[in-house]
């Protein structure tokens, strides 16, 4: 790996970057504060929707039926969703805003654009768990795994807020589309919330809790901080060029955990 | 159980009969009532083989030596006359003609001259006899006393039916027979709701072929147990109410209709809101749809009638009696109780297909990553 971080830099590569490592900190801070409080938010927007949401969708089952008149009626349940299916679209509009306008006047880097490299990325790391390739491919800031679930979530959540305010003013609405319009909303909201939960429950809660790497619970989100460790085998690339550029800036600089912030 | 409700029925029938006899009495008259009754019921059968033709109870003849003369009457403190004479064709023609007496009912009278009673009016005679009923018909008197017509009786109103007003007294037959017979009795006070039921899919069917399927007034109504159909809890079962024939698949067969109406209601919107509805708290007011909304109450028509409320060109209108902007769009919104399929919403159908193809699909894809890591990680160890 060394190789790689000194690419054309330095006549004493080895020397160079355990220099470099000996400056690092034990711990990186990996998201800023608003970005974990976008996350916690998310999180609680998400539990209430599904738990005034699902039942509503199963309305027929028996748990169904118990949720909703344990939250005090179909009305009341209704009006939770709707109060936190708006919060929700509020945080959406928020966070597409900032991260766009961070963007756009280069205060940030883009960090989620989706590149060619995940996909090979995804296809590298299936054949290495097949056992058909022996190096595991080596990710940047976020692996296509992070990748998948953020514009998973961007674009389902984006389609559960156009389908849930259509259903929510069905006489606005058909004022100039056509009627069947409701419908189609009620049937995509209802299943690709049931694919968002699925995917939350067995995909997310994978990698953040039953992942034998992060097992039982990975606090990064939540603290804003990833070990040394973590950093340099689970986002190679940018672990490494974070040591290129505190080689740039000399030996009297140390790192202070804190340089991976300007990324979005 | 059957021991307390005899208890029941004759302290109820002491009480009633202290106006007009003493206790003692009364007892004696029940148990010789019930002795002839048995012996009534032993000799019948023979009686009956033997001459056909007499078919009166004991005792009937007996009262009909004075009450046959069709000139019999008084005059009550209101100045009505009250005739007293009693049909012998008609009685022996009802349904009880050859099975009760005439003190059966009458119990309060068992000698001349009768007891006098201290009633006002005819109605108040009538009234008189809401009690004398429940001796055979317990189970129907019981039901009564949940209906709306019993909550206004107990309120002060005397206008309201009593079991002689739809059974009629000394000509009591089957009330059902013929099935229209049931919708001529309501129309006695219910005229303006029997003339739109006349008119509605339902009445014509009844009135014109005498169809044995289509619902007459107690169809929903019941017949004893008559509910405030105004009220929340009533209206809120109206769709297993039209359920009980328009999701019969045998009888909508006949009639070539889709039983899907309750299914598809139920699965919508209107209709999860009302089965919630159900079970919750009488107090909240907010109101979603039923079948009666859309369709009509008596007015029922055919749903390709022109007046249908229904009818393609009619149904926003109906929309707008809940949902006052909507336009002509609008109504497209509702799939007419039809399950989404390739003719009938398309766009539905094939959304649907396609997250029923993508769902397993995703979640397989991301369900086998997940084992393939667990198995690599396991191997590696």
């Amino acid at each position: 790996m060394e190789d790689k971080i000194n690419s054309g830099e330095g006549e004493n590569p080895q020397n160079e970057v355990s220099r470099v490592e000996m400056r690092l900190p034990e711990e990186f801070v990996r998201f800023s504060p608003l970005q974990r409080v976008e996350h916690l938010l998310v999180m609680i927007f998400f539990i209430v929707l599904v738990i005034t949401g699902l039942p509503q969708g199963f309305f027929e089952t028996s748990w169904a039926a118990w949720i909703i008149m344990s939250l005090g009626g179909i009305d009341i349940t209704r009006f939770i969703h709707r109060v936190f299916g708006i919060l929700f679209a509020a945080l959406a509009i928020w966070h597409l805003g900032r991260v766009t306008l961070l963007v756009l006047l280069r205060k940030a880097r883009p960090s989620m654009i989706p590149t060619f490299k995940d996909f090979s990325d995804a296809t590298g790391t299936l054949k290495y768990y097949l056992g058909l390739s022996e190096e595991h491919p080596k990710f940047d800031r976020y692996d296509y795994r992070q990748k998948f679930e953020y514009w998973g979530l961007m674009i389902g959540g984006i389609i559960m807020i156009v389908t849930g305010f259509i259903l929510y003013f069905p006489v606005f609405f058909t004022e100039l589309l056509p009627g069947v319009i409701i419908p189609v909303a009620k049937a995509v909201h209802g299943y690709e919330a049931l694919l968002a939960f699925l995917v939350i429950i067995i995909w997310h809660m994978y990698g953040a809790h039953f992942n034998p790497d992060v097992f039982p619970f990975d606090s990064s989100i939540f603290t804003g901080k990833i070990s040394r460790e973590r950093m340099e085998k689970e986002h190679h690339l940018e672990y490494a060029r974070l040591l290129r550029s505190l080689a740039k800036d000399g030996e009297d600089k140390k790192s202070t955990g804190e340089e991976k912030s300007n990324y979005v | 159980m059957q021991r307390g409700e005899k208890k029941r029925i004759r302290a109820e029938y002491e009480m009633s009969s202290k106006r007009g006899s003493k206790d003692a009495s009364a007892i004696l008259s029940t148990l010789w009532q019930s002795a002839t009754g048995i012996i009534i019921a032993l000799i019948l059968p023979f009686v009956a083989l033997a001459e056909p033709q007499t078919n009166f109870s004991e005792g009937v003849e007996f009262c009909l030596g004075c009450h046959s003369d069709s000139s019999l009457s008084i005059v009550l403190p209101s100045k009505e006359k009250m005739p007293l004479y009693i049909n012998p064709e008609e009685f022996a023609a009802s349904i009880h003609g050859d099975k009760l007496g005439c003190t059966d009912c009458h119990s309060d009278i068992s000698d001349y001259p009768h007891p006098v009673k201290e009633l006002k009016n005819r109605r108040a005679y009538s009234l008189a006899f809401y009690e004398g009923c429940k001796r055979c018909h317990f189970a129907n008197y019981t039901k009564t006393l949940e209906s709306i017509h019993y909550s206004l009786l107990s309120k002060g109103n005397p206008r309201v039916p009593v079991c002689v007003d739809c059974h009629g007294a000394h000509n009591v037959t089957r009330p059902d027979k013929p099935r229209t017979r049931v919708s001529q009795t309501c129309k006695k006070c219910h005229l303006g709701v029997y003339e739109t039921y006349s008119a509605s899919v339902h009445g014509r069917a009844l009135i014109e072929e005498d169809n044995p399927d289509v619902p007459v007034c107690t169809s929903c109504h019941h017949a004893h147990n008559i509910e405030d159909p105004r009220t929340r809890t009533f209206l809120l079962k109206t769709p297993e109410l039209c359920g009980k024939c328009h999701a019969n698949e045998r009888l909508m067969q006949k009639y070539g209709l889709s039983t899907k109406v309750l299914e598809t209601y139920l699965k919508d919107f209107h209709g999860v809101s009302v089965t919630f509805y159900k079970s919750q708290r009488e107090d909240i007011t907010s109101w979603k749809a039923v079948c009666t909304d859309c369709h009509g109450v008596h007015n029922i028509t055919k749903v390709s009638d022109p007046n249908s409320p229904v009818l393609k060109a009619n149904v926003v209108h109906t929309c707008r009696k809940c949902h006052p902007d909507a336009t002509t769009n609008f109504p497209g919104a509702w799939l007419s109780h039809y399950e989404p399929n390739p003719k009938k919403a398309p766009l539905v159908y094939y959304v649907k297909v396609f997250y029923k193809i993508f769902i397993p699909f995703t979640i397989g894809g991301l369900g086998l990553h997940i084992l393939l890591h667990i198995w690599r990680v396991a191997t590696n160890r």
